[in-house]
């Protein structure tokens, strides 16, 4: 339940009313009072301060001051009049209640027309802002277009004059040479008759037949005549240059090719080439299913169980030459080495291995566990212990359940550091 | 448009549009004239010529002749200036040499080439340069071939692939050199970016390099001198300024590039009163203006006492957008400087001209 603030204190004129409310301790902030035309509240929880006023008052000309721990209200009445008292005595809860909705409802309304109205204007400014722009614009592309309107004129003014100049020139001549010719001269052709006439004039007889004839003919010496009698060289002796273009594997020209995938591609292509060039030799003689790698891997395989390490190893050799990028024929050849005791060779194959087998993931868990203990094995029968602890660490970090090589490990560090109480 | 103006730069001005209701390939001025000719090809599938005169604001159509095959290029180059017999080469492979007054039959017809015929050349007429006039032309069935007009049916040098190699599109074909009657020399661009460079006085292949992409355009800064510079335009936006002065034995001929616009360069054409200074025109519809400088020093000896160019700088002077589509042809008039025309696939042909030329 509300406090209510009943110590109000408060004194009119004819035209306003003058309310001054004591906070006790609060503090008020516009946004606690409501003003509505014929109702005033002020809420601060848990304070409130409820009046109906006596007469409708102008709200959007009234004031509260806040300060000094008081509102102090400044009211104008509507009518000036004085009030008997500050609010409406017999007012019943209904009443209370409708006055209040109704203030609620026009303070609302109010706001709304108050927003409308905002944007109105905004949207004026804007309009005008957009207006003065494009004037401004205009009057700069008016302007340029001026300077280029003239510049044309100008240019179009010259123009004509040399045409003129031209044309004039040619009237000249031509009235000149009319008077003795006895041909029709059609409009179009003035100025090229005109020089037709200069030839005439010099050679007689002979160049006016020889025009005449040549007019219409398809074949015909057009350049034999020259105005000036110099002698044109004889047209060359007939000769053909070969030539070769720029070589290209690709058909199409340079743009349209993406030259990085291109010479991916090449350079696949000169690969595959080189893999079959050096076996073709020596393939010649295997049938066909011996060239493929996983059938080697297979009879690898077998020999392998069967103890034939030697000949597992030729056909893993043979596998790889085939194919150097399968990971697990080093990893098998390794096993053998390693029952071959060519430990070396062990090594080799398993570090090959495991270079083929990144990036490591889930899958080639199994094989580079493999790996890592035969390259471990191997270490340790060469007694370099230390680098083939590393590797069973290494496996034992990949698949830490095998019990195996947690037991090999222990021996290994055992035999460490024995060797090292012993040195 | 064009960028600020009035700075001291050049300004591109678009004088003239025309919308043409053909494909256009190559436009070319008449020489000694204010009419210009626009060859391409008709949506049935026939070659048209059409001759437009310069009159005012706007082009004078004067006569349209139409050919069974859609015509590629054209040229001007080795006609005299009384005939001005214009040389086509069409999608057929065709040469032809037509008189405009009667264009009925062509004064001079082969058929040259297996496959279209990208690009001809001329040299030895207009007045321009000494020698016989003659007609070279670069086809897709990667042959260039020279052809003297006083000589039917064969070419008078034939640059073919060896037997049996497989052949790349020839784009592009320029003369230069030809400062008096004996030299002369024809360079090729070809799609896989190979450029030759082939001696007619010694018959041999005299220079070749490769520039990665395909080769759009060439062209010697002057045909008729002592060959000075030689563009050579690509695709993706590249092109390079080689200085054909000094040649060195092994390294060729010293070029420098840029890369000016993010697509291909379809042309570039030097002024003919500045050759110092040459457009190239954008498969992106524009069009940049660009100046040469010479180095310093034009040739210094390398470790071995060889002489080897030095090459200069490019700068660009300006640059403009007419279009969407890329400009394919452009060509500078040879009587008023900076009156040129370009079209472009959009169907138009546009007269420009590039004001301020004299101050650079």
């Amino acid at each position: 339940m509300p406090v209510w603030l009943r110590e109000h204190s408060w004194r009119q004129t004819l035209t306003a009313v003058y309310l001054s409310l004591p906070l006790r301790g609060s503090r008020a902030t516009p946004a606690n009072i409501f003003c509505g035309e014929q109702y005033l509240k002020v809420s601060i929880p848990p304070f409130l301060f409820e009046a109906i006023l006596y007469a409708p008052i102008d709200d959007t000309n009234s004031t509260a001051k806040i300060g000094n721990g008081n509102i102090f209200f400044t009211l104008y009445k509507k009518e000036p009049a004085m009030w008997d008292s500050l609010t409406l005595a017999n007012a019943d809860k209904e009443k209370l209640q409708y006055l209040r909705e109704n203030a609620v409802l026009k303070a609302h309304e109010k706001a709304k027309e108050e927003t409308e109205a905002k944007k109105i204007t905004k949207q004026e400014h804007k309009k005008y802002t957009l207006e003065a722009t494009m004037k401004v614009e205009e009057a700069e592309r008016k302007r340029i277009e001026d300077l280029k309107e003239k510049e044309r004129q100008k240019v179009a003014k010259e123009l004509e004059l040399w045409k003129n100049q031209q044309k004039d020139g040619d009237k000249y001549k031509s009235i000149q040479k009319k008077g003795e010719l006895h041909q029709k001269i059609e409009p179009l052709q003035e100025r090229k008759s005109e020089k037709m006439n200069k030839t005439q004039i010099s050679n007689e007889g002979t160049s006016k037949t020889r025009l005449k004839s040549t007019k219409g003919h398809g074949t015909c010496n057009i350049f034999s005549q020259n105005l000036k009698e110099e002698q044109l060289p004889a047209p060359r002796a007939a000769a053909t240059i070969k030539i070769n273009f720029t070589p290209r594997v690709f058909p199409t020209a340079l743009r349209e090719s993406r030259v990085a995938e291109e010479e991916e591609w090449l350079h696949k292509q000169a690969e595959a080439r080189r893999i079959i060039n050096s076996d073709l030799s020596e393939l010649e003689d295997l049938k066909e299913e011996e060239k493929n790698p996983d059938w080697l891997k297979d009879k690898g395989n077998k020999m392998f169980a069967m103890g034939d390490y030697l000949g597992a190893v030729n056909a893993y050799n043979l596998a790889v030459r085939l194919n150097n990028k399968l990971p697990l024929m080093y990893l098998n050849r390794a096993a053998c080495h390693l029952k071959l005791r060519n430990l070396h060779k062990a090594i080799e194959d398993s570090s090959k291995a495991l270079e083929l087998l990144t990036p490591p993931v889930a899958d080639n868990e199994k094989a580079r566990v493999k790996a890592h203990v035969r390259r471990g094995t191997a270490f340790c029968q060469l007694e370099l212990y230390t680098e083939g602890l590393q590797d069973y660490e290494a496996a034992l970090k990949i698949d830490p359940r095998n019990k195996n090589i947690e037991k090999d490990a222990e021996k290994i560090r055992h035999l460490i550091q024995g060797t090292m109480q012993s040195s | 448009m064009s960028a600020a103006v009035g700075a001291e730069r050049p300004q591109v001005v678009s004088h003239v549009q025309q919308a043409l209701s053909y494909t256009v390939f190559d436009c070319k001025w008449v020489p000694r004239s204010a009419r210009l000719l626009c060859l391409g090809s008709a949506a049935r599938g026939t070659g048209i010529i059409q001759l437009y005169e310069l009159h005012g604001a706007r082009l004078e159509l004067l006569r349209e002749i139409e050919k069974p095959k859609p015509i590629k290029c054209g040229t001007f180059g080795a006609t005299s200036l009384q005939q001005r017999f214009l040389a086509t080469g069409d999608f057929d492979g065709n040469l032809n040499i037509w008189n405009l007054e009667a264009p009925e039959l062509p004064v001079y017809s082969v058929k040259g080439h297996k496959e279209i015929i990208n690009s001809i050349d001329g040299v030895g007429g207009l007045g321009i340069g000494e020698g016989a006039p003659e007609i070279v032309t670069g086809s897709r069935d990667g042959t260039v071939k020279v052809w003297d007009p006083r000589q039917n049916d064969t070419p008078v040098a034939n640059m073919e692939p060896v037997q049996g190699e497989s052949k790349r599109d020839c784009w592009t074909v320029a003369f230069g050199n030809a400062y008096n009657q004996e030299e002369r020399v024809v360079c090729a661009g070809y799609d896989n970016g190979d450029i030759k460079l082939f001696d007619l006085k010694t018959m041999s292949l005299r220079w070749e390099t490769n520039i990665k992409n395909g080769v759009c355009s060439v062209e010697f800064d002057r045909k008729d001198i002592n060959m000075n510079k030689l563009v050579a335009t690509s695709l993706e936006g590249k092109f390079h300024v080689f200085d054909m002065r000094t040649q060195h034995p092994t390294k060729g001929f010293a070029s420098v590039s840029e890369k000016a616009q993010k697509s291909t360069i379809w042309q570039v054409r030097h002024l003919p009163q500045n050759r110092d200074v040459f457009m190239t025109s954008g498969g992106s519809g524009s069009l940049h203006l660009w100046k040469y400088e010479y180095p310093a020093q034009r040739s210094k000896k390398d470790s071995e006492g060889c002489e080897m160019g030095v090459a200069g700088s490019v700068s660009l002077l300006q640059n403009v957008t007419l279009s969407t589509q890329p400009i394919s042809s452009l060509d500078w008039s040879p009587d008023k400087k900076g009156l040129c025309v370009c079209g472009a696939f959009d169907q138009t042909v546009r007269v420009l001209i590039v004001t301020k030329l004299n101050k650079i």
